[in-house]
C-alpha cells in the first residue's frame, strides 16, 4: 500500500497529477474540501472520460463525512437530522454526552462528526468500508484539513488502500473546521507538520510537485524574496514585476479588463474585474494580476518585509502572487479608494 | 445480476414482524388465505419501485398494521409509540457504496433498500398531539409520510432502481390501471431509453403531422380557433401503447389467456437482455386452464437469469418448480423453507401424479391413508370415535396419496413439524413392512399404524373381519362365485361407498384405525 503526502506548490499540476493517477481499472474515491474544488474536478475527471465512471466516486468532505462515514453506520441510532455548520455553543459536555455532537434540533455539529465517529468506535467500520469500495483514496487541498477533521485523515489513511494526499502547506486559508485547541497549532511550522504525517507512517514527498507551471522564473523569485516561501519554475519565464506609484497608472489598471485586480476583502466594491486573495486559489485563468495591499502591508512590502505579515496574510499573498502567468503589479490601496463604493 | 437475497418487514399489513430469506432463483409463497402472501408480495413491490404516489394511492391505511395501530389506540398514545411501517430490501452486495450500509433492521451491513412510513413528528407533533387528544378513537393517517431510503441512509429514488421488477397480478388483470402499467414496464425494459425517446419523439410529430396536413383544410376555415390534437402527459406512446397477439389487443382476450401473455411476454424478453432482474406473480393459476397452467409452470421453470416470486395455492406449481424453492407462510408469523429437503423427495413431487403436497404441508395434523377406500370410510370411523367431532373441527386433514409413498411426506413433515398418522397394510408381513421399513423416517410427530396380525394383510381383510355381519348383509346377495371378502377386495372403492352409505352407523373400525385417530387427537 502507498501511503504519500505530496506538498506542491502553487501552479505545478495538483489536479493534473491526480487526474493522470485515475483509471477505469482502479476503483478510487477522491475527497476535496471546497465546492470550487469539486465541481473543477469533476469537470476534468469529464474531460478525460469523457462521463463519471462507476469506479471514481468523487465526494466534498463533509458529504464524505456525513454520507459516507457517518450515515451508513449511524443514522438510525442516533436519528439525526442532517449538518449543522454553526459553531457550538460554549457550554461544555462530556466527552460521551450526546449533547455535545447535536444541537437541540437533532443536526450534527460539523467540526465535532469526525470526533463523534471517533468516540463510538467506528474507525475500524470506516476503515473496512473504504477497504470494501475503493483500491484507491486521493485527498485534494489537505492542508485546509485541520481540528477534529485531521484526526480523523490521519486515521483513516491506516484503511488498507493506496493513499494520496495532495496540498500545499502555504496555501492555507480554510479549515475544514476547528473545534477548540485541537490542532490548533497545527499550521505553525512545516517540520511539525510533516512530522504528523511521518508519524501515521505517510511518506512525505517534496519534490514531485515542487516546480511551477503556472508561475514564470521571475514570480517565483518574487515570491521567495518576498515571502520566504519556496517556490521553482519549470520553464524560464521571465516577467516584470511593476510597483504602482501614481495614479495614471492605477486608473489605467482599474480599467485594464485583461489584469485582474485582486484585493484583501470585498473585492466586489471596487467596480472593476477582480477577486480576493484567498479566493482566487484554484483559479488558473489569469495572465497578468494586480495585486492591492492595505497601508501595513505595503510598507512592509517596501522595506522587503511582507513575509513578517501574521501566517493567514501571507498564506493569502502567496496565493494571490502565485496565480500570475505572467507579470504582476503591485498597488496601495490608497491609489484605488477612489473607486470604492 | 441483483438478487433479493431477504427480506424483513416490521407493521406491514398482518405482520407486525417478519423476516424471509430468498433463493436466487425461483421462490414460491405458499399459504393458506390469510397468511399474507400477497403482502410479500406487495412490500417487494412498493419498495423497489420506490414510487411515492404508487403508495399514496393504495393509502397508508390499508398498509400500515392494524394490530399496531390498535395497540397504540390502547396505550397511553403519546407521540413516540405511533408506530412506523418499515419494509427492508436486502441485495446482493455490489459496487456501489450508496446502498451499502448498517442502516436495516438487522443492523448487517450489506446492500438494500429501505421503504418507510413513519409520522411526521418534527413537523406536525402539536398538531398530531392535539388530534389524539380530541378523539380517542382518531389516527393520524394524514400525518404520516413514506420515504425511500438505501441502507447508507442515502435517499432513494425510482429512477436509480437496482432492481429492475415487474409485478403480475392476476386478480388486478383486467384493471385499465394495471394494464397500463404493465404495458410500460414491458415497454421500458424492451427498449433501450434512447429507442424509446426517439419513438416518443416519432409519435408526437406524427400527430404534428396530422394537424398540420389532414386538418389544415378545416382549420383553414375556421379563423382564430383551430382544431389540434393532443399531446400532454395524458395522451403520448405510452398512454397509447397496447401489446397485441395475432393483432388482437391481449386485454380484449379473456383473462385467463392475458394472465399467460403477459408472464410469458415478460419472461420472454429477459432472456435475450436482462433487463428484467425480478418477476413477482400473484396467483398465476387464478383463470388458467389446468391445461395452460402446466404451460405456465413450464415456462416458469424453465427460466434461467431472473428471479421469480410467486404466491400460489396451487399444489401443481409449487411442487413441479421444485419444492426445495417453497417458503411457507404460517398462520403465527413464521416462515419455513423446505431446502433441506432431499434431492430424491422434491425430484418425487415433481415426478409424481398431482398431488395433495400442498394440503399436506399446510396441515398441522394428518392422517395419511393409500388408498380410495380408506379415504371414503375414515371421516366417518373419526366422527365414531371422537363424540361425533368432524376431522375438519379438530383440524385434521385426511390425505389419499394413493400407494405407499409414506418416507416422501414424513420427510417433509419432518421438515414441517407436522403431526402425521400413516394408516397402511401390513402386506403380510408387519414387522418387515411396517417397522424396519420405517426406521430413521420416524419423528416425534409422526407413526405408522398398521395391523400387527400378518393374516389381516389389508384394510379390507380387517374390516370384514371386524363387521362380518354388516358386509354379508350388504354384499352376499348375488354373489355366485367370489365369497364377500374377495368381491370388497376387487371392489375396494365401491365396497366401502356402500358401507359408507348404508352400514355407517353399525361400521366398527379395526383396532390400528381406533389407535390412529385416539392418537392423532392428543
Amino acid at each position: 500500500m502507498d501511503k504519500r503526502v505530496i506538498f506542491a506548490v502553487a501552479g505545478s499540476g495538483k489536479t493534473t497529477h491526480l487526474i493522470s493517477c485515475l483509471s477505469l481499472e482502479k476503483r478510487a474515491l477522491i475527497i476535496t474540501y471546497t465546492e470550487n474544488n469539486h465541481s473543477h474536478l469533476r469537470n476534468r475527471i469529464i474531460q478525460k472520460f469523457g462521463t463519471i465512471p462507476s469506479n471514481i466516486s468523487l465526494m466534498t468532505y463533509f458529504s464524505f463525512l456525513h454520507g459516507f462515514c457517518y450515515r451508513p453506520i449511524m443514522q438510525l441510532q442516533m436519528n439525526t437530522r442532517g449538518i449543522n455548520f454553526r459553531r457550538p455553543p460554549q457550554r461544555n459536555f462530556a466527552l460521551d454526552d450526546m449533547r455535545r455532537y447535536r444541537d437541540p434540533s437533532g443536526r450534527l455539529y460539523h467540526n465535532r462528526l469526525a470526533k463523534l465517529i471517533e468516540v463510538k468506535g467506528f474507525l475500524p467500520v470506516v476503515r473496512a468500508r473504504i477497504e470494501r469500495f475503493y483500491d484507491a483514496v486521493y485527498v485534494d487541498e489537505v492542508q485546509d484539513f485541520a481540528g477534529h477533521d485531521f484526526n480523523l485523515l490521519l486515521e483513516v489513511s491506516a484503511a488498507n488502500a493506496d493513499m494520496l494526499l495532495v496540498g500545499d502547506f502555504y496555501q492555507h486559508t480554510f479549515d475544514t473546521s476547528r473545534d477548540g485547541a485541537v490542532n490548533g497549532s497545527l499550521h505553525n511550522d512545516i517540520l511539525r507538520y510533516e512530522k504528523r504525517f511521518k508519524d501515521a507512517k505517510i511518506a512525505v514527498d517534496k519534490e514531485t510537485l515542487s516546480k511551477s507551471w503556472r508561475c514564470g522564473t521571475t514570480v517565483c523569485e518574487f515570491i521567495r524574496v518576498h515571502l520566504q516561501i519556496n517556490i521553482d519554475a519549470h520553464e524560464d519565464r521571465v516577467s516584470e514585476v511593476v510597483n504602482v506609484n501614481t495614479q495614471e497608472l492605477a486608473d489605467q489598471l482599474h480599467r485594464d479588463q485583461n489584469v485582474v485586480k485582486l484585493f484583501y476583502e470585498q473585492h466586489y466594491k471596487y467596480g472593476c474585474y477582480s477577486q480576493n486573495w484567498g479566493a482566487s486559489k484554484g483559479q488558473d485563468h489569469y495572465e497578468d494580476i494586480c495585486v492591492i495591499l492595505g497601508a501595513k502591508a505595503w510598507k512592509q512590502y517596501l522595506e522587503g518585509k511582507l513575509h513578517e505579515s501574521v501566517a493567514q496574510t501571507r498564506n493569502k499573498l502567496y496565493v494571490a502572487f502565485s496565480r500570475a502567468r505572467g507579470g504582476i503589479y503591485i498597488a496601495p490601496d490608497k491609489l484605488f479608494k477612489q473607486f470604492k463604493t | 445480476m441483483p438478487a433479493i437475497k431477504k427480506l424483513m418487514l416490521q407493521n406491514f399489513k398482518k405482520f407486525d414482524s417478519l423476516m424471509l430469506e430468498f433463493d436466487a432463483g425461483v421462490n414460491v409463497l405458499i399459504g393458506d388465505n390469510e397468511t399474507g402472501k400477497s403482502s410479500v408480495l406487495l412490500a417487494l413491490d412498493l419498495a423497489l419501485s420506490a414510487s411515492r404516489s404508487r403508495v399514496e394511492t393504495i393509502g397508508y391505511e390499508s398498509i400500515l398494521a392494524q394490530a399496531a395501530v390498535r395497540a397504540f389506540k390502547r396505550g397511553p398514545r403519546t407521540l413516540d409509540l405511533l408506530p412506523t411501517l418499515i419494509v427492508d430490501v436486502f441485495l446482493e452486495e455490489g459496487d456501489d457504496q450508496g446502498f451499502y450500509g448498517t442502516q436495516n433492521l438487522a443492523g448487517a451491513m450489506t446492500d438494500g433498500i429501505r421503504m418507510e412510513i413513519a409520522p411526521l413528528i418534527e413537523e406536525f407533533g402539536a398538531t398530531i398531539l392535539q388530534l389524539l387528544r380530541e378523539d380517542p378513537d382518531n389516527f393520524p393517517y394524514e400525518y404520516y409520510a413514506v420515504k425511500f431510503s438505501t441502507f447508507s441512509a442515502a435517499p432513494h429514488v425510482s429512477y436509480r432502481r437496482p432492481v429492475k421488477h415487474l409485478m403480475l397480478d392476476s386478480s388486478r388483470i383486467d384493471s385499465e390501471y394495471a394494464a397500463r402499467e404493465y404495458t410500460r414496464t414491458v415497454f421500458s425494459f424492451n427498449a433501450e431509453p434512447a429507442q424509446r425517446y426517439s419513438l416518443e419523439n416519432c409519435y408526437r410529430r406524427g400527430k404534428e403531422a396530422f394537424r398540420d396536413n389532414e386538418l389544415a383544410a378545416l382549420n383553414a376555415e375556421l379563423g382564430a380557433y383551430q382544431f389540434g390534437v393532443r399531446t400532454s402527459i395524458r395522451s403520448n406512446l405510452e398512454t397509447d401503447l397496447i401489446i397485441t397477439k395475432d393483432g388482437i389487443p391481449i386485454e380484449n382476450r379473456g383473462k385467463g389467456e392475458q394472465c399467460f401473455i403477459k408472464t410469458e411476454f415478460a419472461l420472454r424478453r429477459h432472456e435475450a437482455k436482462g433487463e428484467l432482474h425480478a418477476l413477482l406473480l400473484e396467483e398465476p393459476e387464478n383463470h388458467l386452464s389446468h391445461t395452460k397452467m402446466k404451460l405456465l409452470v413450464e415456462q416458469l421453470a424453465n427460466t434461467a437469469g431472473n428471479q421469480l416470486f410467486i404466491a400460489t395455492h396451487s399444489s401443481h406449481i409449487c411442487s413441479r418448480l421444485d419444492l426445495r424453492h417453497a417458503l411457507l407462510l404460517g398462520s403465527d408469523q413464521k416462515a419455513g423453507r423446505l431446502r433441506t429437503l432431499s434431492d430424491g423427495t422434491a425430484t418425487f413431487f415433481m415426478k409424481a401424479p398431482d398431488n395433495n403436497v400442498l394440503e399436506f404441508a399446510l396441515s398441522k395434523k394428518v392422517i395419511l391413508v393409500e388408498g380410495d377406500a380408506e379415504f371414503i370410510l375414515i371421516e366417518e370411523m373419526y366422527k365414531k370415535y371422537s363424540e361425533g367431532r368432524s376431522p375438519q373441527a379438530d383440524q385434521v386433514h385426511i390425505i389419499s396419496i394413493g400407494g405407499t409413498s409414506f418416507k416422501r411426506y414424513l420427510e417433509l413433515g419432518k421438515l414441517l413439524g407436522i403431526n402425521v398418522a400413516a394408516i397402511r397394510d401390513n402386506d403380510g408381513n408387519y414387522q418387515q413392512h411396517c417397522v424396519e421399513n420405517y426406521e430413521g423416517c420416524l419423528y416425534n410427530g409422526a407413526r405408522i399404524f398398521a395391523d400387527q396380525d400378518n393374516s389381516r394383510s389389508t384394510f379390507e381383510i380387517g374390516l370384514y373381519q371386524d363387521n362380518q355381519a354388516a358386509c354379508e348383509a350388504l354384499f352376499a346377495a348375488g354373489r355366485k362365485k367370489l365369497t364377500v371378502q374377495e368381491y370388497m377386495l376387487k371392489n375396494k372403492a365401491d365396497a366401502a361407498f356402500e358401507l359408507l352409505t348404508r352400514k355407517a352407523d353399525e361400521l366398527v373400525a379395526p383396532q390400528y384405525i381406533k389407535d390412529a385417530i385416539a392418537w392423532i387427537k392428543e
